[in-house]
């Protein structure tokens, strides 16, 4: 797999206080990569060194196939999650100052900023002044801006707060579509229902440090390798009284039960096999029905942070 | 590029809007209205007269008190209660039998107070009167004639011994101009200072800083709105300069023409300053130390701006800057009086104080290499302020929440 952007090892240390340790970013060209993490976790720190605001104390970061450069922030567009613009300008007159520090120019950026603002429904607007705009159309000018130059990396850093479900889902629709164009988009939320619409690829960052990486549903399928659903007909008790020597968990659906009879959610232990939980469960009960659980990314977030967390850290 | 680009938008943002236009056509305006108004009403109304009764039964004085300005005086037939009593006088001169031998035999009574210049131009009058009169005691023949002869009226001229020759020179008007020159310094230090510091609070608070710096570094930022103010600043000295410079071609002459009673002395002096190549030296001098002085508080005041969230934390550190330029005022405010003096050379070459003080000296003449020496050292420490400021700025444009001090700056000055 050919990756656009990779950040290896990368180290930044604030006095007294390690924003990130060696963390490790591997972004594949074409693809939505999650960045996940609690508040504090050194996401926008990491992000700030990929748009060479800061640079790391340790480490590199590779874009395109070399190491990354103060000219390489042309081809990056980035929302950053506190999003500002100037508030006396008009919104045309704003849009192409921003293309042409991104080196478009201004023909080219009118051009296509008409094309833009058609698409997201905000064609009226070139001649407000930004201060006469709502919050959340001064975001859909701003969503534009970052993306008008065509950059082979976006990074949108929490893009749906602030937005209704009708806009959100038109910045969706525009974020898979720019992928499917051919960019690479770097998705920083702790929204996790978006993440599990959009993202290809994730990593987890807790306390300065990755501790989850891969493909979505990889990691979905080895967080939930493991565990299962069973439907049945009859009495739980006796069920839970079969089964307990091949399963080390049992526990409550907290999903709707839309299918027949009852269902509970089992981990096999890692001794047995599958053939040994179905049959015994079938012996105690009438099974009706039986499917592994994958887990929300949500669930593998939370439990992910807090076996961090409980871990020592070794912090200053 | 990404610079020009920076600077063309901080530019345009600031000379579109009304109140700059508003202030840089009226102040110009105001400034010379408030010079030509006195000359105006002069010309407009004429000055009210007023009129003294001279009591003078013995007859010394008579008809020799010639009118003096807005004053006549006028012999009367009556006592010296009746005159009083008489709202047809505005005061009432009583002179004496003893005068001729007594000085102090004379007394002026008055309705309102009388101003000092009235009072010794009366005196001098009398004075003359009554040395008349004692000479004509000794019968010297030809005495009028003699008299004519010998009396006089010294004016002096003044000249500065310079590189290019002798150049006539009123330090009462150097002085003047000196201070108008220094004041417009320190107000646009001031100004434009602060409007950088407050831009850049905005772009913080409001969070577009992080959005431009995504696209260019924080130092170029740093570097466009410095500059790009500061031709705002420009336009307005050159805009004001122009009109001045306009003033005085065409429209002083003419009203200096049509104003009286003014002297023929002063009106020479005053077109001689009005020469303008004169002017047009000042403006130049003036630009260069406005850009300096400029750029090295701007800096100052750019690296406050960046380290703090809300113009209310910025109070304090901004001290920083402004007490120097206050400093830098009142040290010109001394110099002025004393332009050749050991401090006065001192404080021209400390880049704190220079712009103003330097200002305060150039209408005496300034030797060349005395400009040179403090312009130098003040675009050097220009860099140097620059250098410095964008070492904080580029931190403390991220930094959020904690109300900074003066080590905070010192220790992010010192990151890598």
């Amino acid at each position: 797999m050919s990756y656009l952007l990779e950040a290896n090892g990368i180290v930044k240390d604030y006095t007294g206080h390690k924003a990130l340790d060696d963390v490790t970013v591997h972004v594949p060209e074409g693809s939505v990569y999650g960045l996940l993490g609690p508040n504090g976790a050194g996401k926008t720190t990491l992000i700030r060194i990929i748009n060479h605001i800061t640079a790391p104390d340790a480490g590199e970061v590779i874009f395109d196939g070399r190491p990354l450069t103060a000219d390489d922030v042309k081809h990056i567009g980035y929302l950053p999650e506190e999003r500002g613009l100037y508030k006396k300008m008009k919104v045309g007159e704003q849009a192409i100052f921003f293309a042409r520090l991104k080196g478009l120019d201004k023909r080219d950026a009118e051009k296509r900023l008409k094309e833009w603002f058609e698409r997201m429904e905000i064609g009226n607007w070139w001649n407000k002044k930004v201060e006469e705009l709502s919050k959340g159309m001064a975001q859909k000018v701003q969503f534009i801006i970052t993306v008008l130059h065509r950059p082979k990396l976006l990074i949108f850093d929490e893009p749906f707060s602030g937005f209704d479900p009708i806009n959100a889902n038109i910045l969706k629709r525009e974020i898979l579509r720019l992928r499917d164009e051919g960019s690479t988009v770097i998705f920083s939320t702790h929204n996790m229902s978006s993440v599990e619409e959009l993202c290809d690829h994730i990593t987890l960052i807790n306390r300065s440090r990755n501790i989850l990486t891969g493909n979505v549903e990889e990691l979905r399928r080895s967080f939930g390798g493991n565990r299962f659903r069973l439907r049945f007909e009859g009495e739980l008790s006796s069920l839970a009284e079969a089964i307990k020597p091949v399963v080390s968990y049992i526990g409550e659906d907290e999903e709707e039960n839309r299918g027949q009879g009852e269902s509970v959610i089992v981990e096999l232990s890692d001794a047995a096999t599958r053939r040994d939980l179905v049959d015994i469960a079938n012996r105690a009960t009438d099974l009706v029905g039986f499917e592994p659980v994958m887990p929300s990314i949500n669930n593998i977030f939370i439990n992910a942070v807090r076996n961090s967390s409980e871990m020592p850290v070794e912090n200053k | 590029m990404e610079l020009s680009l920076i600077i063309q938008r901080e530019y345009f943002e600031r000379v579109r809007r009304k109140s700059f236009i508003i202030t840089t056509i009226l102040m110009p305006v105001i400034m010379i209205a408030m010079m030509a108004f006195p000359a105006v009403i002069s010309i407009l109304s004429g000055p009210e007269k007023k009129t003294i009764a001279v009591v003078d039964p013995s007859g010394i004085v008579g008809n020799a008190l010639p009118a003096h300005g807005e004053l006549s005086f006028a012999p009367v037939e009556m006592s010296v209660e009746e005159a009083k009593a008489d709202n047809n006088y505005d005061g009432v001169l009583v002179i004496g039998e003893n005068l001729v031998s007594d000085d102090t035999d004379v007394s002026l009574y008055t309705r309102e107070a009388v101003s000092l210049a009235t009072e010794e131009s009366i005196s001098g009058e009398l004075s003359r009167i009554v040395e008349q009169k004692r000479l004509q005691r000794y019968d010297i023949e030809n005495l009028d004639q003699i008299i004519a002869a010998v009396q006089s009226h010294v004016r002096m001229q003044t000249f500065t011994l310079g590189d290019d020759g002798e150049k006539e020179t009123s330090s009462a008007i150097s002085y003047m101009i000196g201070i108008v020159m220094m004041m417009i310094l320190y107000m646009f230090i001031l100004m434009y200072g602060q409007m950088v510091m407050t831009s850049i609070i905005e772009e913080k608070a409001n969070r577009v800083l992080e959005v431009v710096v995504s696209s260019v570094k924080p130092y170029t930022l740093l570097m466009g709105k410095l500059l790009g103010i500061g031709c705002v600043a420009l336009t307005q000295i050159l805009i004001w300069a122009f009109i001045i410079l306009a003033f005085t071609m065409w429209g002083l002459p003419a009203i200096l023409s049509s104003a009286t009673d003014m002297d023929s002395a002063t009106l020479s002096l005053v077109l001689g300053i009005g020469n303008p190549a004169y002017i047009m030296k000042l403006f130049g001098c003036m630009t260069l130390f406005l850009v300096g002085g400029y750029l090295f508080y701007s800096s100052i005041y750019a690296a406050i701006g960046s380290s703090v969230d809300n113009i209310q934390d910025a109070s304090q550190l901004t001290s920083f800057a402004t007490m120097p330029i206050i400093i830098g005022l009142l040290l010109a405010f001394t110099v002025v009086n004393d332009p050749t003096s050991q401090l006065a050379f001192w404080t021209s070459v400390i880049p704190f104080t220079s712009p103003m003080v330097m200002m305060s000296r150039m209408p005496f003449g300034v030797a060349g290499w005395e400009i040179a020496l403090s312009a130098v050292l003040l675009f050097v420490s220009v860099l140097f302020m620059i250098w410095l400021s964008a070492k904080i700025y580029r931190i403390g444009i991220f930094m959020y929440g904690k109300k900074p001090n003066i080590k905070d700056l010192v220790r992010w000055a010192k990151y890598k």
